[in-house]
């Protein structure tokens, strides 16, 4: 009875964790501006969440450094499933300007499932809106794909996009160390 | 026969009127009005006034994930526990008139039962064993401490008030207090009793956690402090609890200060007990949440315990001397 009711919910309600990976600080404004009076993406239902667990959409901007790629995976594990993950902006896409440094581990999509990409440097607020959009549509699929996941006998639904060896935060060298290539 | 039927009635009462499924739709169609109202003060479109409902399904549908340092039966069964004491609240409280459950002592026990979601928050965070739920809880703590003194002395001067009326002392029965109020007018129109209840709106956001008193569970700051390891359905009851005090807390402002204006019949008492409660809560909610910035921990211990509760004790004083 009520399984249509949260299907349809969960389109409608997707809460934002936004993960800065070592961004230039440009999409994170962006960001903001799509939160704020000027474009309010909470007609949509859009919602800041403060911690990863209320999340649905991971919002990644920065071109993963080093330091934070262990710590992006982590947060992103702690999403509860359904989830997607959107990254604004072309570093973590490519690495963009900063693609061959060696502390830039960029793209996204070589660790997780990446399922919105928003390209631009920086990419206009309704650039990004159009991609969070997008995001709940998938949203929902991915609560349909569960469904029918259980209905044929898989218990816990499928297992989430198969996820590459999250590498612990300790694994990463101290800042300061020499770092083999 | 008869006890099958009472008790299937009782079970009503509480699972449909004025039970869960009144105060779900009306906690929701509150919390959603209020978050468009202040969406229209900040000059936004805002999100629709189901958006409540989206979220509270949404979550229901979401994966629970138990974190490994939490004591699972203590965490998963703190929101339950939250809800229930909250729904039975709503029991007591005369829809305009009549109360299902009544006793000589609702509001002591009104008391009681509002102080039982909190703490259940309180346990629910502390066994999730998160450092954001520790900061969190210890603030919810003294929130609760500054809005009680205000809330006794505000419960106090009504009781004062109706028992000089009755000559029974203090009556702290609702079925009385709304009684005395059909039969004398409300008691908004006696200026003794004024002050209480401007005493009683101002502590309405604080009880329910709303801005600007939210430090419990600032969400910029603290990740919504204790409940910042919880998903999926345990925090859609949560939210569900939350929506559902604004609710409580208005509906008791109307029984205690604006009762004796129902019209007998019970579905249309209840429709203008939720519109006066959407009123209230558009202005000493939706408008304070608009227009002012969170306050620290100890600024609104202070204000509580110093303005809110000065107003509250002229009232009392007032009524001591049966005014």
């Amino acid at each position: 009875m009520f399984k249509n009711l949260i299907t349809e919910s969960t389109a409608k309600s997707p809460w934002l964790f936004h993960i800065n990976s070592g961004s230039c600080n440009g999409c994170d404004i962006e960001l903001v501006a799509v939160l704020t009076p000027r474009y309010d993406a909470e007609r949509f239902g859009f919602k800041l969440a403060g911690s990863p667990r209320h999340a649905d959409i991971v919002v990644v901007s920065g071109p993963l450094t080093q330091q934070s790629l262990p710590r992006t995976l982590r947060a992103i594990s702690q999403v509860p499933e359904p989830r997607c993950i959107v990254t604004i902006g072309s570093c973590p896409q490519s690495g963009n300007v900063f693609k061959g440094s060696y502390s830039v581990m960029a793209p996204l999509s070589k660790y997780v499932h990446v399922d919105v990409a928003v390209a631009g440097c920086t990419p206009k607020p309704e650039a990004i809106m159009d991609g969070l959009v997008q995001a709940t549509e998938i949203l929902k699929e991915k609560r349909k794909a569960w469904l029918e996941a259980k209905k044929n006998g898989l218990k816990d639904g499928p297992k989430a996009e198969t996820e590459q060896e999250v590498p612990a935060a300790e694994d990463v060298p101290a800042s300061g160390e020499e770092v083999q290539q | 026969m008869a006890i099958v039927y009472s008790s299937l009635v009782y079970l009503g009462y509480i699972l449909i009127f004025p039970g869960f499924l009144f105060c779900f739709v009306a906690g929701m169609l509150i919390t959603g009005i209020d978050r468009k109202i202040v969406a229209k003060m900040q000059k936004r479109v805002g999100p629709p006034i189901l958006q409540p409902m989206y979220d509270f399904f949404k979550l229901m549908g979401k994966e629970t994930i138990i974190p490994a340092a939490a004591n699972k039966t203590v965490f998963l069964a703190a929101p339950i526990v939250g809800l229930a004491a909250m729904v039975v609240i709503q029991l007591f409280i005369p829809v305009i008139s009549t109360p299902i459950l009544y006793g000589t002592a609702d509001l002591i026990v009104i008391l009681y039962l509002l102080l039982i979601p909190a703490l259940a928050e309180i346990y629910g965070g502390s066994a999730s064993g998160s450092p954001y739920a520790g900061v969190g809880l210890s603030r919810e703590m003294v929130t609760i401490i500054a809005c009680e003194l205000p809330l006794v002395l505000i419960f106090l001067s009504v009781a004062k008030t109706v028992g000089n009326a009755m000559g029974t002392g203090l009556c702290f029965s609702l079925s009385d207090i709304a009684a005395y109020q059909a039969a004398n007018g409300s008691l908004m129109l006696k200026a003794s009793m004024i002050p209480a209840a401007i005493a009683m709106l101002l502590v309405i956001p604080g009880e329910t956690g709303n801005h600007p008193f939210d430090a419990a569970e600032a969400e910029t700051e603290i990740c919504e402090g204790m409940l910042a390891e919880y998903s999926g359905a345990p925090l859609g009851i949560y939210k569900l609890t939350h929506a559902i005090k604004t609710f409580t807390l208005t509906a008791l402002f109307v029984a205690l200060f604006l009762g004796g204006i129902g019209t007998g019949i019970v579905l249309l008492d209840a429709l203008i007990e939720f519109a006066i409660c959407v009123v209230l809560t558009i202005i000493f909610i939706s408008l304070v949440h608009a227009v002012t910035a969170r306050l620290k921990i100890e600024q609104l211990f202070k204000y509580y315990w110093t303005a809110v509760s000065a107003i509250a004790l002229i009232s009392l004083v007032l009524a001591w001397f049966g005014m």
